[in-house]
């Protein structure tokens, strides 16, 4: 049984990270929830906004915290063609084949990163990610406080666009019955296209504070694209704050599971919780909006 | 596909005749293959064997994702676990190859069995994400838990089979995935697994028990991509989670569906000899392949849905439309 | 009530309830059945019919209550055993298999049932059920290309693929003109052999009255009253709550609404001004099929126009034209002088084109109020409050509701938030599509009565309906057309006395 300093450590890095999580996991639920879309390449989004924040650091000196907002509309422009030219022309295919386009692009993705980047475990190098913070007993790396702030602040943005801007409104119908929100004026195309560039930029935005607390490699987006489904699930789909919940439950399972079981196991834990999560209570899933 | 004997319904097959024939076509190409190895160079035995793979693992898919509407993306789990069962079988108890691969045929079906229950009670995209999870799920538990070498993986301890056995253990493998599809997608069974794709709960209101016909075509599924699986083992001799498990697994497979043509009966097959050749093509560039594949998958999704058969029927239609209403 | 001694009832049905979240849908409903007989369910829209049918077969799963089926308790049971013991039902809307051909969907139930049944019996039955539901010429059509009507006749076929004992009937009759009303209750009393007994949900009178021997009045959830069929329907509070009281009793399933009949002064348009909406040779269709061929029509400013025509004849897809959520395959829609034949349907509602579409389509993650505010595109907040004013004036239910969600409202307030939705866009032209489709007479006649009212406020309007009368009421001009083809058009008074009108809706030979 580990001391007691040590178990309250991991329960409040699982809560942190738990926070970050539920950023990355924020672009793949709006994208579920409005455009019915189950986007299989959201975890390459979050892995090449890890990219951009390590070559911004690079190349420009730019830290990837000051960065931030760039790096987002970075993704969000990388986001915008991709539904322009990939997923509009597939409207009224069903959802299959959105998906499968989806697909295709992350494996496309994958390999590119590999070909252009090398397969190199990489992680961005930053004094704060490595310092901790301390407080009596506890010591965290201070990325992970700075993190869990920035990632609690967006979601709650988030929330607040959906639930109360007129934008939110548009943004619900389309979600609804989009047939119905164009013919009372809605342009449903740009509400998706925004969408989908939001979510892109949240999984640009999560991934960079994933690359500097953590590490990435080329292909880590889909077992991130996995522990995301997982926040989902836990926080009910279409809920935005429920996500932030989802995550920090997840967040300290995993960190549960990493201090008994051994390190291995934490991304284990967060799979084996979703599998019996969908077989015990699909409807966090599934329930409304049949 | 003439379940009905009312009628027949020709859009989705490219029919040889009578069925006698083509029993007999079908037995006399099992007949070549099987001899094929005794003629054919090593390279080209070898490249068989891996097309053979591909074929049992695609027609598979095309059961679940064509046929029965549960596309998913959870291959590689089956495919791991038989690699692992078969390697586990010959090492630990000393059983021969095909023990050990109808061992692990059973290991399949034993775990579809055993995840059904949760799997199933997700519908359309969501089975799908819930197969991913599942592979991943397996890939990290073969990594963590000790018995299975870790990330190191395991060796076969005992001498191998030469290629030309391998390649007819293959064929034997893909005889059986043919009769099982043949079974599948020309009995009444088909008509009650397409009900359960097009409206499951329409389907349960005229008293088909969705979940076991899921269940029966999950389960045939899954028992050959676990022996296909084991036998890719005994090939390589030795195995480790990254690569048994590996996503290529269920990507591969779905690509090659999509690629045939989905929900058609030649799609397996033709998709993959697409599939081998392009892979054969660039051997030398793997990351290029993977994304050449992606490219083909978002092209054909986009402009040919049902894939190089849907184009050839619809090329075949175009072009016989006349001369077949010439025929009585 | 007592069952007969020697026999249990076949189903009975005690303290059925069913709540979602804090709506209750059903409250402690009792329904008893005698093998051979017909029982008629009515009720008002949103009174929990569709939920009961739901609870019987199976697909909902009651919170309260017990389901006794031939002395089995089958509460527990899902709805393929229930449907393998002999319940069959179906759907209100149509749920086809469809990629599946009509004896295929057939088939499925038989297969299902009987896996081991001969090749020639099966195909013996289909052909034989399938003749019955006049789709013996589409078996080998795939359910996909079937239209509407026939899709409903082939949700009967295939529950009686699975010789139910006991048959659910959702509204099969709702949408048909009545010659096919005449048509279905042919084939409804042509399945009572004295064995099958048969559940009918109906608003269509004429069925209930022809068909039912008994009668089941649910409203809110309960059993408001139940008897014998003539007597239910002759009961004084029953005509209260479901037809109107300005019907007495059950005569007519099309009675005229009391406003605007007398004098008609068809305040249309002098004939020199320009069209608000030209359609020049329009030709549309979804995917092979044609729906409408080369249509031309004209809507005045401040003019009603009526588009009559039977089920299947194009009347939704020529709504769905004129909003541009359909693309057209030939000929040009001008609205205000401009073409818009290419615009986006998003497009053609900034220019003040409403489509208050079939179905409601309400948004259900928003609440009522939100389901008005959101149609009412870049208009300042003063401005938005103004007309919500307006709409709450004209259904003040909707103010009573609106910070419900938008579906939580029973099936007539919404379709009048689906009216008012259209209407607090402030549109130039509104499209109401068979807004009266599947409601309760007294509801009918509200609605009605504010398109009265909006008429007189000089609002331009064209009104999709298979209702005759109604439509012919609040019309100044109406277009009857057929198989996608405009075949008579007038003012509503000759309309209204031309013989083809009579032709086409009561199935008089030509």
């Amino acid at each position: 049984m580990p001391a007691l300093d040590v178990i309250l450590n991991a329960l409040i890095s699982g809560v942190l990270l738990g926070g970050m999580l539920a950023l990355t996991a924020l672009g793949l639920s709006i994208i579920l929830g409005v455009m019915r879309l189950v986007n299989l390449a959201h975890g390459e989004f979050l892995v090449a906004g890890a990219y951009a924040g390590l070559f911004l650091l690079q190349w420009t000196g730019i830290d990837p915290l000051a960065g931030l907002a760039l790096i987002g509309l970075v993704l969000a422009l990388i986001g915008y063609p991709i539904h322009r030219f990939l997923l509009v022309p597939l409207a009224g295919k069903g959802p299959e084949a959105s998906m499968m386009t989806m697909f295709g692009l992350s494996i496309i993705l994958q390999n590119l990163f590999i070909l252009l980047f090398s397969a190199d475990t990489r992680a961005i190098d930053r004094s704060y990610a490595t310092v901790p913070l301390e407080l009596g007993p506890i010591s965290v790396p201070q990325i992970f406080v700075i993190g869990f702030v920035i990632s609690v602040v967006l979601i709650v943005a988030v929330h607040l666009l959906i639930a109360r801007s007129r934008f939110g409104r548009d943004l619900r119908a389309s979600a609804d019955q989009p047939q119905a929100a164009a013919m009372i004026g809605i342009n449903v195309s740009r509400v998706h296209a925004f969408t989908f560039c939001l979510g892109a930029a949240c999984a640009g935005i999560g991934g960079t504070l994933i690359g500097v607390a953590l590490s990435f490699t080329p292909t880590s987006g889909a077992s991130y694209l996995l522990t995301d489904f997982a926040v989902i699930v836990l926080g009910g789909l279409g809920n935005v704050l429920g996500t932030l919940v989802g995550g920090i439950v997840l967040g300290v399972l995993q960190s549960i599971g990493g201090l008994t079981l051994g390190d291995g196991y934490r991304d284990l834990v967060g799979l084996v919780l979703f599998l019996a999560m969908l077989s015990v209570r699909p409807q966090g899933f599934l329930g409304h909006r049949a | 596909m003439t379940v009905l004997t009312s009628q027949s319904t020709p859009q989705r097959t490219i029919s040889i005749r009578s069925p006698a024939i083509r029993i007999v076509i079908a037995c006399i190409a099992f007949a070549a293959l099987l001899a094929a190895p005794i003629v054919l160079p090593t390279y080209f035995v070898e490249i068989g064997f891996k097309l053979l793979i591909y074929i049992v693992l695609a027609e598979a898919w095309n059961l679940l994702a064509g046929y029965g509407g549960l596309v998913s993306l959870g291959t590689s789990s089956f495919f791991g676990l038989g690699a692992y069962v078969t390697v586990g079988l010959i090492n630990q108890a000393g059983a021969g190859p095909l023990q050990a691969l109808a061992a692990s045929a059973l290991a399949g079906t034993a775990v579809a069995i055993v995840m059904s229950r949760g799997l199933f009670r997700l519908r359309g995209l969501y089975f799908t994400v819930g197969t991913l999870a599942l592979a991943e799920a397996l890939r990290l538990f073969v990594i963590n838990v000790p018995w299975f070498g870790g990330a190191t993986g395991l060796f076969v301890t005992v001498d191998l089979p030469e290629i030309a056995a391998l390649f007819r253990y293959a064929t034997l493998l893909l005889a059986l995935a043919a009769l099982v599809m043949a079974l599948a997608t020309g009995s009444r069974f088909s008509v009650l697994l397409r009900a359960v794709r097009d409206d499951e709960d329409a389907a349960s209101q005229v008293g088909v028990r969705a979940f076991r016909i899921k269940l029966a075509a999950f389960i045939v599924a899954s028992a050959l991509i676990a022996s296909a699986g084991g036998l890719q083992a005994i090939k390589l001799g030795a195995i480790e989670p990254y690569g048994s498990f590996g996503l290529q697994w269920s990507v591969d497979p779905l690509a090659i569906v999509i690629i045939g043509g989905l929900g058609m009966r030649f799609g397996a097959m033709v998709g993959a000899v697409f599939f081998v050749a392009i892979g054969e093509l660039l051997a030398d560039y793997p990351e290029l392949h993977v994304a050449i594949t992606g490219v083909t998958l978002i092209l054909l999704i986009r402009f040919a849905p049902r894939g190089i058969c849907g184009l050839a029927e619809a090329a075949l239609r175009r072009r016989g439309a006349a001369p077949q209403e010439a025929h009585p | 009530m007592t069952a007969a001694a020697h026999s249990a009832p076949l189903l009975d049905a005690a303290g059925l309830g069913k709540r979602y979240g804090g709506v209750v849908a059903n409250d402690g409903i009792d329904i008893r059945l005698d093998k051979g007989r017909v029982l008629g369910v009515i009720g008002p829209n949103g009174a929990g019919k569709s939920t009961l049918i739901g609870l019987l077969g199976g697909a909902i799963a009651p919170s309260a209550g017990r389901i006794r089926f031939e002395g089995d308790d089958i509460t527990a049971l899902p709805a393929s055993e229930r449907a393998r013991r002999g319940i069959g039902r179906t759907y209100q809307i149509p749920r086809p298999f469809l990629d599946m051909t009509v004896a295929e969907n057939l088939a499925v139930g038989q297969f299902s049932l009987s896996p081991f049944i001969s090749a020639a019996t099966a195909t013996a039955e289909r052909r034989d059920i399938l003749e019955r539901c006049g789709l013996a010429d589409a078996t080998d059509v795939k359910a996909r290309d079937l239209p509407l009507l026939r899709r409903k006749r082939l949700e009967v076929a295939r529950a009686l693929a699975l010789k139910p004992k006991l048959l659910l009937l959702d509204e099969v009759g709702a949408g048909l003109i009545d010659s096919e009303v005449s048509e279905l209750i042919a084939l409804i009393r042509s399945l009572q052999d004295g064995e099958r007994s048969i559940i009918i949900i109906e608003h269509v009178i004429r069925i209930v009255k022809e068909c039912c021997e008994d009668l089941v009045v649910i409203n809110f959830g309960k059993v408001l009253t139940k008897g014998p069929t003539a007597e239910v329907l002759a009961s004084d509070e029953v005509s209260a709550v479901y037809l109107g009281t300005s019907h007495g009793g059950a005569a007519n399933a099309s009675p005229i609404a009391a406003p605007s009949t007398t004098a008609d002064p068809a305040p249309s348009a002098s004939a020199t001004a320009a069209p608000l909406l030209a359609l020049e040779g329009v030709s549309a269709g979804y995917g092979q099929a044609r729906v409408i061929h080369d249509l031309s029509l004209s809507v005045m400013p401040g003019q009603v126009v009526g588009i009559l025509g039977t089920n299947g004849a194009g009347k939704t897809t020529l709504a769905h034209v004129i909003s541009r959520a359909l693309p057209v395959t030939a000929g040009r829609i001008r609205f205000a002088g401009d073409d818009i034949t290419a615009l986006p349907p998003h497009a053609a509602a900034a220019r003040g084109i409403a489509h208050c579409m079939e179905g409601r389509r309400i948004f259900a993650s928003l609440s009522v109020e939100e389901n008005l505010l959101v149609s009412a595109r870049n208009v300042a907040t003063a401005q938005c409050k103004e007309r919500l004013e307006r709409i709450y004036a004209l259904f003040p239910v909707l103010a009573e509701r609106r910070h419900a969600a938008g579906t939580s409202i029973s099936g007539g307030q919404q379709q009048a938030l689906a009216i008012g939705r259209a209407l607090m866009a402030k549109p130039r032209l509104v499209i109401f599509d068979e807004i009266s489709l599947g409601l309760a007479p007294v509801m009918m006649d509200r609605l009605y009565e504010a398109l009265a009212e909006l008429k007189r406020e000089g609002l331009t309007m064209l009104v999709v309906e298979q209702d005759v009368e109604r439509a012919l009421d609040v019309a100044d001009v109406a277009h009857i057309i057929n198989k996608g083809r405009i075949t008579l058009s007038g003012s509503a008074a000759v309309v209204r006395a031309d013989e083809r009108l009579r032709h086409l809706y009561f199935g008089i030979e030509d």
